[in-house]
């Protein structure tokens, strides 16, 4: 019959105006990022790097910035990761070239900032951070 | 004589202030001031909610939240974008017919609020129950529709003037089977006057006696109103804002204003001709109004976040092909029904 299908539209906007709402309370309540998420800031585990700079070799941008630190025992250790996600395409290249999976990204998507200098940021210095805050 | 919660209140003031004034033309001045103001405080309150619930009744519908972080709940929403609108850059067209251009959201408020004046809000709460009220309704709400032509003129913009264009065809064309879907309802109530009107209703409710009429006088209402599925007068991918594009700030909030006043007026004369008026068992009669026109809005709103939007013409033929017959079909009936009724008792 001729006008059912306004029947039928008035049916489905009042079930969906009694559904449960799809809106997330942003500053509250936050969406878990997926597995896969390239963003925020680079995670280095100290333990595993092997300081190979693998990751910034892969670097299309030239966006990170190691030094490495040779010990006594002629042992390479990580003193400064230095990334400048400014510059940074977030292509994963520098993950995937790590041959021990010692970095990964944090998966935070809140990382506009005011000034330019706070995109250049050392993971190693984050990490000790983390420790004192511990 | 039984009066009303509303008429009781209005009685206790006036006798208040003759008390205190004592002189029956000043009691009488004051009175009319008071109810001036009132049906002022009552269009705007109405619209602060109004435009409220529109926004959390379409975000409600496509699973949204809609304004919920002014104040609680989010009803301060409407205000704070009153004080924004307030505070605007005041732009005037260079070329546009100043004076013209200037007045027009003005008087466009006034036909909208002018038919507030005979609507029943409750029993005997009536401002003026003049003998010709439904005729008065319809005479003066399809004024608003020169301030559309008169603002798309004075604008000098052609979009301004072919959104006016549109508002005038779709209006004239829904006025007429308003028209004669309200011809249904003074035939059998054999009375314009619309406290007869509403009395007529106490047994049952015209919905009942006159289901073709109320659809097509809710079909027709949602054309007077500009709303979706017939808000053709605007339409932002072809004529922008239609006669009000060049409007902003202030002047626009007062186009607005007048679009949510006749929304409400809409509801009120959907309730009072259709669905008993005031009447209602329990409660004081205003608050059954009250309740009955929030429900009407409630389904307005519901069929415009539920439709989309028709063309221009879709709309002209649903008038006068589909709608005019079926009303004028309607009072045949209708006649008939009321010569048979007469003759047998
Ligand atoms: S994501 Fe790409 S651009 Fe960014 S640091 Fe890694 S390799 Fe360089
Ligand atoms: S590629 Fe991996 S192991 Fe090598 S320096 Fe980079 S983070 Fe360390």
């Amino acid at each position: 019959m001729q006008g059912k299908g306004l029947l039928v539209g008035l049916g489905i906007t009042i079930k969906h105006f009694f559904r449960k709402k799809e809106t997330v309370q942003y500053p509250e309540e936050k969406l878990p990022m997926p597995e896969t998420f390239r963003g925020g800031k680079l995670v280095l585990d100290e333990k595993k790097c092997i300081a190979c700079k693998m990751c910034s070799m892969a670097c299309p941008n030239k966006a990170l910035d190691l030094t490495v630190e040779i010990d006594e025992n002629k042992k390479r250790h990580m003193k400064k990761y230095i990334h400048k996600s400014g510059r940074c395409l977030y292509c994963d290249f520098c993950v995937e070239a790590c041959p021990t999976k010692a970095i990964s990204w944090n998966r935070d998507y809140e990382i506009s900032c005011y000034h330019k200098d706070e995109l250049t940021y050392d993971a190693v210095e984050n990490n000790r951070k983390d420790d004192t805050h511990e | 004589m039984h009066y009303g919660l509303l008429m009781s209140i209005a009685n206790m003031l006036s006798n208040g202030i003759n008390s205190i004034v004592n002189s029956r033309i000043g009691t009488q001045i004051i009175m009319a001031l008071i109810e001036i103001i009132a049906i002022f405080a009552v269009i705007s309150v109405a619209v602060i909610i109004l435009v409220y619930m529109e926004r959390r009744v379409c975000g409600f519908i496509q699973d949204r939240l809609g304004p919920n972080r002014v104040g609680p709940f989010g009803i301060l929403q409407t205000v704070a974008d009153m004080i924004k609108l307030m505070t605007k850059e005041d732009i005037i067209p260079k070329k546009a017919h100043k004076i013209l251009w200037g007045i027009t959201p003005m008087l466009l408020f006034v036909p909208a609020a002018l038919v507030y004046a005979v609507y029943p809000f409750g029993d005997g709460a009536i401002f003026a129950d003049v003998n010709i009220g439904i005729f008065f309704v319809m005479a003066v709400m399809s004024q608003s529709v020169l301030m559309f032509l008169l603002g798309g003129f004075a604008s000098e913009n052609k979009y301004s003037f072919i959104g006016s264009m549109r508002a005038v065809a779709q209006m004239l064309s829904s006025e007429i089977p308003m028209a004669f879907s309200i011809l249904a309802v003074v035939m059998i109530t054999g009375s314009l006057k619309m406290s007869d009107i509403v009395s007529a209703q106490s047994n049952a409710w015209f919905v009942v006696l006159q289901p073709l009429a109320f659809i097509i006088f809710i079909i027709s209402m949602i054309m007077e109103t500009n709303r979706t599925p017939f808000n053709l007068v605007e339409g932002e991918s072809e004529i922008i804002a239609g006669p009000f594009t060049e409007y902003s700030g202030m002047r626009w909030a007062l186009f607005f204003l007048s679009e949510y006043a006749n929304l409400l007026s809409a509801a009120i004369l959907t309730v009072t001709l259709f669905l008993g008026g005031w009447h209602g068992p329990l409660l004081p009669g205003v608050f059954w109004f009250i309740i009955k026109v929030f429900i009407v809005i409630f389904i307005f709103m519901w069929i415009s976040w539920t439709y989309p939007r028709t063309r221009i013409d879709q709309m002209m033929s649903l008038s006068w092909k589909i709608l005019l017959p079926l009303a004028l079909l309607n009072i045949v009936v209708t006649g008939i029904g009321v010569y048979i009724y007469k003759w047998m008792y």
